[in-house]
């Protein structure tokens, strides 16, 4: 594919990979534009390459979950280092504050039942439902084999109508 | 709540974000900044570690043949001299 065509593309799923960014870091939003920054920046020279062996939302959703997880274990480093130096735990958790300012109430209850969820299991249903997905093509974006993506999303998605269902009560 | 219900809020949400996404241009370019911040951190560390050395630089040790000890004097007992020579027996039995 021709570096102006990728681009292209890349940009029509800009605000998915942004949503997807926003997902793998917490919804910490100045996280997340690092991450798809630090993403864009390895396609751009060549460290991150589509090969075409999947569809490239599939390919670039993968890039974001490794990207934003590497980010995450140098932010827990750092995290520690700093409690460590102020004598403070860190809170991996801590939601973004001006995010959560933004967000609708209703966003905020489906954001707020969707931490109740294991990792997989919130992985999983927001690529299925906020992305599209299928379950085999989020099984191929978070390298899982199908039946395992087939049992995260259906615990998951029990989980989660039990949480937001509690919550409306 | 229903599937479709969920297919609702997660529509919601996507909405929601997707407002909050920043300019593609401005994520899809190099960023010299950072890579040269993390240049100056690097040098301003090695400035750090070398005037540390210099500064910290340990006084030359003495060789271990010419070393003696600070407390070497209390060895030196009185009438030290006698062990160390013989007795002459041969002229005393004359």
């Amino acid at each position: 594919m021709q570096q102006a065509e990728l681009e292209r593309r890349i940009e029509e799923l800009h605000a998915a990979s942004f949503g997807w960014a926003l997902s793998c870091c917490r919804r910490n939003r100045q996280e997340a534009e690092d991450v798809l920054q630090d993403v864009y920046m390895k396609i751009l020279d060549g460290r991150a390459r589509f090969d075409g062996r999947s569809s490239l939302k599939t390919w670039l959703f993968a890039v974001i979950r490794r990207t934003a997880a590497a980010h995450a274990r140098r932010g827990a480093l750092h995290d520690f280092l700093l409690a460590r130096w102020a004598r403070r735990e860190p809170d991996p958790d801590r939601p973004d504050p001006h995010a959560a300012a933004e967000q609708s109430q209703a966003a905020a209850a489906l954001i707020a039942a969707l931490r109740t969820l294991a990792r997989r299991q919130r992985e999983v249903l927001e690529l299925v439902f906020y992305h599209g997905m299928t379950v085999e093509e989020a099984a191929a974006a978070l390298d899982l084999s199908i039946g395992s993506a087939r049992v995260h999303y259906h615990r998951g998605k029990q989980r989660l109508l039990a949480a937001l269902n509690g919550a409306r009560r | 709540m229903t599937d479709e219900r969920l297919h609702q809020a997660f529509d919601d949400l996507r909405r929601s974000e997707g407002m909050q996404a920043p300019r593609f241009e401005r994520l899809w370019k190099p960023r010299p900044a950072r890579r040269h911040s993390k240049l100056a951190a690097a040098v301003l560390l090695v400035a750090v570690m070398l005037t540390a050395i210099a500064v910290h630089r340990p006084e030359p040790q003495p060789s271990i043949s010419t070393w003696r000890a600070p407390t070497d004097f209390l060895l030196r007992t009185p009438g030290q001299e006698l062990l160390g020579s013989l007795p002459d027996l041969k002229g005393n039995a004359e």
